[in-house]
C-alpha cells in the first residue's frame, strides 16, 4: 500500500510539470511567409453536409491553391466561441474564419482585440463596418429566382408550392419572394401557393416539420407539382411530404440532396449558397492585402438534378444556365425588396 | 472521514492524504485506466496518443489563460455535481438538475435585465446581484421541490418525474427566449434575453481572464455543503434518510419533509449554477447555452463519490478536458468527441467498481456506496 501512495504523489507532480514541456512540430504561424487559416465552427461538427464543411472546403481550397497552412476547431458550447476564435489569434494566425451568425458578435469583439487577424464571418450579416471583419452574405432572392424559374419551366400542371419559415426574418423573405418572381419570369399566368408560417412564435417558425408536410400536401391536393421548402426543420418537412405525396421537391442553403437522404429519389433541385467559393475568395483577398471590411456578398445558384438529371429537358438545362449567367452578369434583377415592406 | 489507517497515525498531514487516497482509490485508478484506454483508442484510429495528451494538459493548465478557462468550466460543474451529490446522500436521484439549472439561469438573467425597468429605479449592485442570484436559488429549489413532493406525498418516482421535468423546463425555456423573454432589439435574430444590467453581473477576479467570482463562490458552497451535511442536525437527517429510511423514520425523523426538503436544496444548488453561469459570464440566457450541465453533473458526483471535496475535484477534471479539448484538437486534429469517450469510460469503471478492482488487485475495505434505493423505496 505504501508504494501506492507514493506512486499518486508522483504522478501528481508529473500531472503539474508535464504541461510545462512544450509541443513541437506546428508551424510557425508568425513568419510572415508562412500564411495560416483557422476555422471555428458553430456548435457542431466539421462535416455537417451544411455550412461548416462548406466553409472548411473554401479553407482546404486554399490550403490546395494558396499554400495556407489551415486548421480547424469544432465548437461544443456556445461560451467557448471567443476562446476557440483566440487560440487561433494568439497563434498569429492570419485570417479567422468563423461560421454561422452565432459567432457574429464573438467575431467583431475578436477583431477588436486582434487588429492584425483578419476575420470572415459567415452568414454574419454587419450592420456597422468593423475593420478586418468581412461578413460573407448571399443574394437569397437570386436563388430563389433560379430555383422558382425551374419550378415554373418543370411543372406539368402549372401549378407551383413554397412552404417557408417566417417572413420577418429577411433571408427567408428574400427566398420566397425571390422564388415568386422566378417563376413569374417564366410563365407570368402560373398559379404559385406560397405560405409563410407567420402564424406562430419564432421558436417553432423554423422547427415544425409537420406543419411543413401537411401544408406541402394541402398544396399538392390543390393541383401543385413541384414544392420549395425554406426555413429549417419546417422547410425540410416540406420537401419530404412533397415527395412521399409523389411531387418534386425544392431544398434550399446547401445541396440537400446530402442532407435529406429521404427525399433524394424526388429532389429537383436546392436554392444553394455557394459558401466555399466565397469563403476562397476572401481568404485570397485577405492574402493579396484586398481585404473588404463589412459585407462581402457571395454567389447563388442553383444545385445538380442528380437523380432527375434524366428527366430535365436539354431546354430547360440551357435556360437554367442562361438565367444564372444573366442574374451574375447583372443584366437580369430579381426586384425583390430586401426586406418585407 | 473514514480513517481506517493500518499502522498509529503519524502526522495530520499523513493521516489526511491516507484518508484521501484510502477514498479516491478507485475513482483515481478509474481515470489511469479511463486515459489509457481513451489512448489506445486514439492510436488505434491513427492519432498519437501523447501528442493528443500533452495538447489537452497544455489547454487545460498550460498557461495562466488555460488555468482560468479550465475554472471557467469548473464553476458551474461544481455548483450542479454538488446538487446532484447532495440528492444522492438524501437517497435521491436527482436527473433534473438539468432543467432546475435552466430555470435558475432564467431567473437570474430576467432579474438582471428586467427588475431595474420594472421599478423604474437603478438598482445598486450590492442588492441587485444578490437579488439576481437569489431569485435563480429559489426558482431552481421550487423545481427540484415539485418531483420531491411528488415521490412523497403521491408516490412518483423522482427520477421519471426529473426527467419528465427537464423536458417541461427545457421546452418552456425555449418557448421564453424565443418569445416574451426574447431581446426586442430589432437586429436580433438569436433566441435569447437582452444582456443584464452592469450591477446584476459577478466581476471577473482578473483584469483579461474570463475566472470571475463565482469560482470562489463555488469553493464556498462546497464547504457549505460539508458543513450542513457533516455538522447540522439537518445533514445527519439527511444522511439517515438517504441510508436508512426505515430507521431515519423510527428515530422520529419527518421522512416526507426531508424528501421535499432534500430535493429543494438540491434544486437551489443547481439554479444557483445557472445564476452564476447568467451572472459571471454570458450575461445574459440564450437558447444553447449551459446544455448538459446537469447529465455531466451526475458522472462528476458519481466520481467525486458524492463528497463535496470529490466533487470539486472531479468537476475540476471534467472542466480541463473539456477545456483542454480544444487545444488538443488544434494541434492534433483529434475530434474533441474521444474526451465524452473518456469520460464515459472514467464513469463506467467507478460505476462498475469490480472492474477497477479485479485489474489492479484491491480488496474492497470501505462500504459500498449506496446511491439510491429502488422503486417504492
Amino acid at each position: 500500500m505504501k508504494k501506492l501512495y507514493a506512486v499518486f504523489a508522483v504522478l501528481l507532480v508529473a500531472a503539474l510539470l508535464l504541461p510545462a514541456c512544450g509541443a513541437s512540430g506546428t508551424p510557425d504561424c508568425s513568419k510572415p511567409e508562412t500564411f495560416c487559416v483557422g476555422l471555428v465552427t458553430d456548435v457542431g461538427k466539421i462535416d455537417d453536409k451544411s455550412f461548416n464543411q462548406s466553409a472548411w472546403e473554401g479553407v482546404k481550397q486554399a490550403e490546395k491553391d494558396l499554400g495556407a497552412v489551415v486548421q480547424y476547431i469544432e465548437t461544443t458550447d456556445a461560451k467557448d466561441y471567443a476562446k476557440n476564435i483566440s487560440t487561433f489569434a494568439e497563434a498569429q494566425y492570419d485570417v479567422i474564419v468563423t461560421v454561422g451568425f452565432g459567432l457574429g458578435e464573438a467575431t467583431t469583439a475578436a477583431a477588436q482585440q486582434y487588429p492584425g487577424t483578419k476575420f470572415i464571418g459567415v452568414d454574419q450579416f454587419q450592420a456597422a463596418v468593423t475593420p478586418g471583419v468581412a461578413g460573407l452574405n448571399f443574394p437569397e432572392d437570386q436563388a430563389g429566382f433560379l430555383v422558382g424559374a425551374l419550378a415554373a419551366q418543370m411543372s406539368k400542371s402549372g401549378k407551383i408550392g413554397g412552404v417557408f419559415g417566417t417572413d420577418a426574418v429577411p433571408p427567408v423573405w428574400r427566398f420566397g419572394e425571390g422564388y415568386r418572381a422566378g417563376a413569374q419570369y417564366i410563365n407570368p399566368n402560373i398559379e404559385i401557393f406560397i405560405v409563410y408560417h407567420s402564424d406562430v412564435g419564432f421558436d417553432k417558425t423554423f422547427s415544425d416539420p409537420e406543419w411543413g408536410a401537411a401544408t406541402a400536401k394541402s398544396m399538392i391536393e390543390k393541383g401543385a407539382d413541384i414544392v420549395f421548402g425554406g426555413g429549417g426543420k419546417t422547410g425540410n418537412g416540406a420537401v419530404i411530404g412533397a415527395v412521399e405525396a409523389g411531387a418534386l421537391g425544392i431544398g434550399v442553403d446547401t445541396d440537400q440532396y446530402y442532407t435529406l437522404p429521404e427525399a433524394q429519389k424526388g429532389l429537383l433541385s436546392s436554392a444553394m449558397k455557394l459558401i466555399t467559393p466565397g469563403v476562397f475568395d476572401l481568404v485570397k483577398m485577405a492574402k493579396d492585402g484586398a481585404f473588404p471590411d463589412g459585407n462581402f456578398f457571395g454567389k447563388a445558384a442553383y444545385a445538380p438534378y442528380h437523380d432527375l438529371d434524366s428527366q430535365v429537358p436539354a431546354e430547360v438545362k440551357a435556360k437554367m444556365e442562361e438565367i444564372n449567367k444573366a442574374l451574375l452578369d447583372g443584366s437580369l434583377a430579381t426586384n425583390v425588396s430586401p426586406v418585407k415592406p | 472521514m473514514q480513517a481506517a489507517a493500518e499502522k498509529p497515525a503519524r502526522g495530520w498531514f499523513v493521516r489526511l492524504w491516507r484518508a484521501f487516497v484510502e477514498a479516491a482509490l478507485v475513482p483515481i485508478l478509474a481515470i489511469i485506466t479511463a486515459v489509457i484506454g481513451g489512448g489506445i483508442i486514439i492510436w488505434v484510429v491513427g492519432g498519437n496518443p501523447f501528442a493528443a495528451y500533452l495538447g489537452l494538459l497544455q489547454g487545460a493548465f498550460g498557461s495562466t489563460r488555460a488555468w482560468s478557462e479550465t475554472f471557467v468550466w469548473a464553476t458551474p460543474y461544481i455548483f450542479a455535481g454538488l446538487a446532484v451529490a447532495l440528492a444522492f446522500k438524501g437517497g435521491l436521484f436527482n436527473i433534473g438538475a438539468e432543467g432546475q439549472l435552466a430555470f435558475g439561469a432564467l431567473a437570474a438573467a430576467w432579474v438582471g435585465y428586467a427588475l431595474p425597468n420594472l421599478l423604474g429605479v437603478q438598482l445598486p449592485g450590492y442588492i441587485h446581484l444578490p437579488l439576481a442570484i437569489l431569485a435563480g436559488m429559489l426558482v431552481g429549489a421550487l423545481w427540484g421541490a415539485i418531483p420531491g413532493a411528488l415521490k412523497a406525498y403521491a408516490g412518483g418516482h423522482e427520477v421519471i418525474n426529473t426527467i419528465m421535468m427537464n423536458y417541461i423546463a427545457l421546452n418552456l425555456t425555449s418557448f421564453l427566449l424565443n418569445g416574451p423573454m426574447k431581446d426586442k432589439n430589432p437586429l436580433n435574430v438569436i433566441a435569447r434575453t437582452p444582456e443584464i444590467a452592469e450591477s446584476a453581473r459577478l466581476l471577473p477576479i482578473f483584469a483579461n481572464l474570463r475566472i470571475h467570482w463565482g469560482f470562489p463562490l463555488a469553493l464556498l458552497t462546497a464547504f457549505l455543503v460539508w458543513y450542513l451535511l457533516w455538522k447540522t442536525t439537518l445533514g445527519f437527517e439527511i444522511r439517515t434518510a438517504g441510508s436508512n429510511p426505515d430507521a431515519a423514520k423510527y428515530a422520529g425523523i419527518n421522512f416526507k419533509r426531508i424528501l421535499v426538503l432534500t430535493m429543494a436544496l438540491s434544486g437551489l444548488l443547481a439554479g444557483l449554477a445557472g445564476a452564476v453561469e447568467v451572472t459571471g459570464l454570458n450575461y445574459r440566457q440564450e437558447l444553447g447555452f449551459s446544455i448538459g450541465y446537469g447529465f455531466d453533473a451526475i458522472a462528476i458526483a458519481l466520481l467525486g463519490k458524492t463528497h463535496p471535496l470529490g466533487v470539486v475535484l472531479s468537476a475540476i477534471l471534467f472542466a480541463g478536458m473539456r477545456n483542454g479539448a480544444t487545444r488538443m484538437q488544434f494541434l492534433t486534429q483529434i475530434p474533441v468527441d474521444i474526451i465524452s469517450v473518456i469520460q464515459a469510460l472514467i464513469l463506467l469503471f467507478v460505476a462498475a467498481d469490480a472492474i477497477v478492482r479485479k485489474i489492479y488487485r484491491i480488496k474492497a475495505r470501505e462500504d459500498r456506496l449506496v446511491l439510491t434505493r429502488g422503486w417504492g423505496g
